[in-house]
């Protein structure tokens, strides 16, 4: 009763849950000029799921699996649709497409489906076999926006084993799951939309982060989580204004939505917040803003210990993938066009 | 939609900003005590009958009376900042004293008058020093006056009291403080309501009460100021001390009590009076009539306890709790009320603009965005602050404006020269040149402004007509934006918006009501009248040559009209563009006889929706910080050229933002286009291909007469 008159009081004071707040990025979030200042490796249309399979450094735009040789890329495979995931398990590489289909190519191809049309994210589990993220039951990856609007929590884990490609369904009802990672038995997903990290079956490692997190992938000694927009205040407030949200929804162009983006704002018809206003000829890199560049470094334990940002002012925003490579990180920014590489700060 | 009718309605019917505009005025403070005050008429009125009888007021006004004084006296205290909680006893000692004079030693009434309001200032002077001079803490100095002056007062009754109650004061003078009343009230409260009229003058109009409430506001600023502290705050004891012994004379007059309860607890009910009244304990806000209402209030409460048959006891448990409520509420609303005032006062309301049209680089397309002013020319890069407007004069000079209220100008003919031409204060946001070359300037804050040419800043005029249903007083100038001159003189100016000041401009965008108006000032009368209100953000205005009537842009409604105030259509407007796809800025005279127009930014769809959605808007100002409210874009910007039909003859855009994101103002002069931001660092100047090399807007406007004859 008390915990029910304390949700109303709260929700109509717009406190508590219902508060239109993002936490902080302080700690091993506060904000830095690395990511933008990273080496530009090259420059691809829309980059994304790095791979390192069989010593080649793999990389996907649009419908084409392109390789990084030397510095230079090149067309190395191209699908039916578009690439939304991929993953090197041993000898196999799982490719998750935009029409729903996970191809295992190893000698051959083979098809996997009945897994929805929305397959986020691929790694590798125990072995022999791939975790798959699908992100939601109602969306395709390209409709993350209406999924985060509507409160979408009709995203699944899979787990499809390589020798005879049966899927085992692990969860379902997540928010978005984007990102997985399996360690000691263990597999980790993320959930996009509640902005944390949760082992399968367990309680959330890492939870309230200051951004949307979405892939996984091993570091030296620890993760790298890339996290492909910011958490903004405003879009808060639109997530808890239901009519505003979903006149918004309705009557006009998802690219003009108060809603994250992959890329620095470039069209004059998307929605500008006022400390966002080019003052003196440069935006403030603490600008509120809907996209952002950030990639952190987590411990073994998942805990964040150091991170690499792009901030308001800058290019590189949308970072989907990263892959260690040495000395060196290579970043894929989605929203810059750009693969970087990075080199890594000992926290 | 449907919703949408309604919220409209809804929207229009209720005038949801009177609540933002009511708390943003210094007498809602009073507000609670007038409140209060009701609610305690209403139930006791309810409780006693005959309560409010003609008897029953005449006998409360002598009570009141005596309490105002004293009050008065406590008031003043507290709004220095300090307190007097000896008034209870310097009241009993003036009272016997007053008793002991006239009576005992049977002086004349005046001489024995005169010596107990002495005494009661001396009293008064040595809290003075001993807070004032001597910075002891006000609370415990006045704690133990209060105890010593008790202690004096107590024993002078125990060794005189017997041959004070053998003689009586008697005598016509006397007897009419102690029976007759003065138009229906006691002459105790005559003489409080005309010192407490006489105490308002002072606390508003003269000097020392400037001082005293500078001195409660901070005791440092006042120093700083130049104001002496130390003997603003001892004078308060003296009047607090003079004014409690002119309640005891009174009281003398009405008992001739010789009781040694008198005056015990007084300190009590009159702070409690002072603070249910709203003067703030923290010192510097506080008024008379404040004061006023919390003694009427105790007064009535008091009075009706004893009516109601409670015990002594009871009446001061009572006027004690009273006390406790009105300081909690006193500070609450101090510590709040700013906050529920930012809160509330951004009153958004219903708008819908004209379907958005499609902009794009496809350049057959009105409106199609280009890159051309990316390639202008930089001037004063890093030494400009806001250069809301340009001008130019015919020499080539050029002029702007800045947010730190300078006029800039640069030397002809490069422009590389910086001087300040003259300095205003306030933001300089329009400008135009009148037919003596004098420069006219809007000021943000400030209203219409005149630079002759010897640099002598002259205001022309900083208010105009009051109208009778605002609540905001809109006859100050919060926002003077933009201005033209007509052939006869007279000058047009806009101001963008009555609700707010220059630095929360853009804020006005997120109410969506038609705050904004046009003045005219006549220099033959030296007159401003507003000629049109309820526009939303009027802007660049811009005569039309035609002598008749001028063009004005409305920035949050998106449209440019057309007002004529001369000939056949006089007094009408009527819409030019009425479906811009972005927010107009200034509009000047372009060399082919069109009309330039400078956009400051571009319609958002999000935005748009937003503004059909009021409660969307108000719970954003409610809940997120404010550098996180949705704007409309004003990172994008250009500049269009429009006929009087409407027609976009051309478009010029920095479709990247990266130099003139804002374009808030544009001058053609001489082949070349200078534009203005306010949010800029820097100034442009774009060559117009095909343009008139020779064509000047003073030629344009002043013709032969020019000022170039007048030159020095």
């Amino acid at each position: 009763m008390i915990g029910w008159v304390r949700n109303r009081l709260d929700a109509f004071r717009g406190r508590g849950a219902y508060a239109a707040t993002v936490p902080p990025m302080d700690g091993a979030l506060r904000p830095n000029t690395r990511l933008e200042e990273a080496a530009v490796l090259a420059r691809v249309s829309s980059p994304d799921n790095l791979v390192l399979h069989q010593g080649r450094v793999l990389f996907s735009s649009g419908a084409v699996i392109m390789a990084l040789e030397d510095g230079q890329t090149r067309e190395w495979r191209r699908c039916a649709a578009e690439v939304t995931a991929l993953a090197s398990v041993g000898e196999t590489l799982a490719m998750g497409l935009a029409d729903g289909s996970l191809i295992l190519a190893s000698d051959a191809d083979r098809l996997v489906t009945g897994l929805g049309r929305c397959i986020t994210s691929l790694s590798a589990g125990e072995a022999g076999q791939v975790i798959v993220c699908v992100g939601s039951a109602v969306h395709c990856c390209d409709e993350w926006k209406h999924d985060l609007l509507t409160g979408g929590a009709s995203g699944s884990v899979w787990q499809v084993t390589l020798a005879d490609g049966v899927a085992k369904l692990l969860a379902q009802g997540l928010s978005w799951p984007a990102g997985s990672a399996t360690s000691g038995g263990q597999t980790v997903v993320v959930e996009a939309w509640r902005h944390r990290l949760t082992p399968l079956g367990g309680v959330p490692l890492v939870s309230d982060l200051p951004g949307y997190p979405s892939r996984l992938s091993p570091a030296a000694d620890g993760w790298w989580l890339t996290l492909f927009a910011p958490r903004n205040q405003l879009i808060e407030l639109v997530l808890r204004e239901g009519p505003y949200r979903k006149r918004m929804m309705r009557e006009i162009d998802p690219d003009h939505w108060i809603a994250p983006t992959l890329s620095p704002a470039v069209d004059f018809n998307q929605p500008m917040q006022g400390g966002a206003i080019r003052t003196h000829g440069i935006i403030k890199p603490w600008a509120p803003t809907r996209s952002y560049g950030l990639l952190v470094r987590l411990d073994r334990k998942f805990h964040p210990i150091a991170s690499y940002h792009s901030r308001a002012d800058g290019r590189f925003h949308g970072i989907t993938s990263a892959l260690q490579m040495g000395e060196r990180v290579l970043v894929t920014s989605r929203g810059g066009n750009a693969m970087l590489s990075l080199a890594e700060v000992q926290p | 939609m449907a919703s949408d009718v309604f919220t409209r309605w809804r929207y229009k019917l209720v005038p949801d900003k009177i609540v933002g505009e009511i708390l943003s005025k210094n007498w809602v403070d009073n507000a609670i005590p007038v409140l209060f005050l009701l609610i305690a008429l209403g139930v006791f009125a309810a409780l006693i009958p005959n309560m409010f009888t003609t008897g029953s007021l005449g006998g409360m006004t002598r009570t009141a009376g005596e309490y105002l004084l004293v009050a008065l006296g406590l008031t003043i205290v507290v709004m220095a900042g300090g307190i007097d909680l000896s008034v209870g006893s310097v009241f009993a000692l003036a009272n016997l004293s007053m008793l002991a004079l006239g009576g005992v030693v049977g002086l004349p009434l005046w001489l024995a008058a005169l010596a107990v309001l002495a005494m009661g200032g001396v009293i008064g002077l040595v809290n003075g020093v001993l807070i004032g001079y001597l910075r002891l803490r006000a609370f415990l100095t006045t704690l133990v006056m209060l105890i010593i002056v008790r202690s004096v007062t107590d024993t002078l009754l125990l060794s005189y009291s017997k041959q004070m109650s053998s003689v009586q004061i008697a005598g016509p003078v006397w007897d009419f403080l102690a029976f007759k009343t003065i138009l229906g009230v006691a002459p105790s409260f005559a003489v409080a309501m005309v010192l407490a009229v006489l105490a308002h003058f002072t606390l508003t109009r003269l000097r020392v009460g400037w001082h005293i409430l500078a001195v409660g506001g901070s005791r440092r600023a006042a120093h700083n100021a130049g104001i002496d502290v130390r003997r603003t705050v001892c004078l308060t004891y003296v009047m607090s001390g003079m004014l409690t012994a002119a309640a005891g004379i009174f009281y003398a007059a009405r008992l001739a009590s010789l009781g040694n309860d008198t005056g015990l607890g007084l300190e009590i009910t009159i702070l409690t009076a002072v603070v249910l009244g709203g003067t703030s304990l923290g010192g510097g806000r506080g008024s008379v009539f404040k004061t006023f209402l919390g003694v009427v209030i105790v007064v009535i409460i008091t009075n009706s306890l004893i009516r109601l048959g409670l015990r002594s006891g009871a009446s001061s448990l009572v006027l004690g709790a009273i006390l406790l409520i009105a300081v909690g509420i006193d500070v609450r609303w101090l510590k709040n009320r700013a906050k529920l005032l930012a809160r509330s006062y951004v009153s958004p309301t219903y708008f819908a603009l004209p379907p958005l049209q499609k902009v794009t680089r496809a350049p057959t397309t009105p409106y199609a965005i280009n890159d051309l002013l990316s390639d202008a020319e930089p001037i004063g890069v890093g030494e400009v602050d806001g250069p809301e407007d340009v001008i130019l004069d015919e020499e080539g000079n050029l002029y702007c404006g800045s947010r730190d209220g300078d006029i800039i100008r640069f030397l002809a003919p490069d422009h590389k020269i910086r001087e300040v031409y003259v300095h205003i204060g306030g933001s300089t946001l329009g400008l135009a040149f009148d037919r003596e070359g004098s420069l006219l300037v809007c000021v943000g804050g400030m209203g219409l402004y005149k630079v002759t040419r010897a640099r002598d800043v002259i205001k022309l005029s900083d208010e105009t007509n009051r109208s009778w249903l605002s609540i905001v007083d809109d006859s100050r100038m919060r926002l003077a934006d933009d201005l033209d001159i007509a052939p006869d003189g007279r000058v047009f100016f806009s101001e963008a918006t009555i609700r707010y000041e220059m630095h929360d401009w853009i804020i006005d965008a997120l109410e969506g009501r038609g705050n904004g108006r046009i003045i005219c000032y006549d220099p033959r009368d030296g007159s401003s009248k507003t000629i049109l209100s309820g526009r939303q953000f009027p802007n660049g205005i811009c005569m039309v040559p035609d002598g008749q009537s001028f063009l004005f842009a409305e920035t949050w409604g998106c449209r440019i009209s057309r007002y004529y105030y001369e000939g056949p259509k006089k007094g009408r407007v009527e819409p030019v563009i009425h479906d811009l796809p972005g927010y107009p800025d200034n509009i000047n005279l372009a060399s082919d006889g069109n009309f330039w127009c400078g956009i400051i930014g571009m319609r958002a769809p999000a935005f748009d929706l937003a503004q059909k959605m009021p409660r969307f808007r108000r719970h954003m100002v409610m809940q997120i910080a404010r550098d996180e409210w949705l704007y409309p874009n004003m990172n994008t910007g250009g500049v269009i050229k429009f006929d009087l039909t409407g027609k976009i003859v051309q478009s010029l855009w920095d479709g990247v933002g990266e130099r003139h994101p804002q374009v808030t103002s544009i001058r053609e002069h001489r082949g070349y286009l200078y534009l203005g931001g306010i949010f800029n660092n820097r100034i442009g100047k774009y060559k117009i291909p095909g343009a008139d090399p020779n064509w000047t807007a003073g030629q344009a406007y002043w013709g032969g007469q020019s000022y170039e004859g007048a030159k020095p």
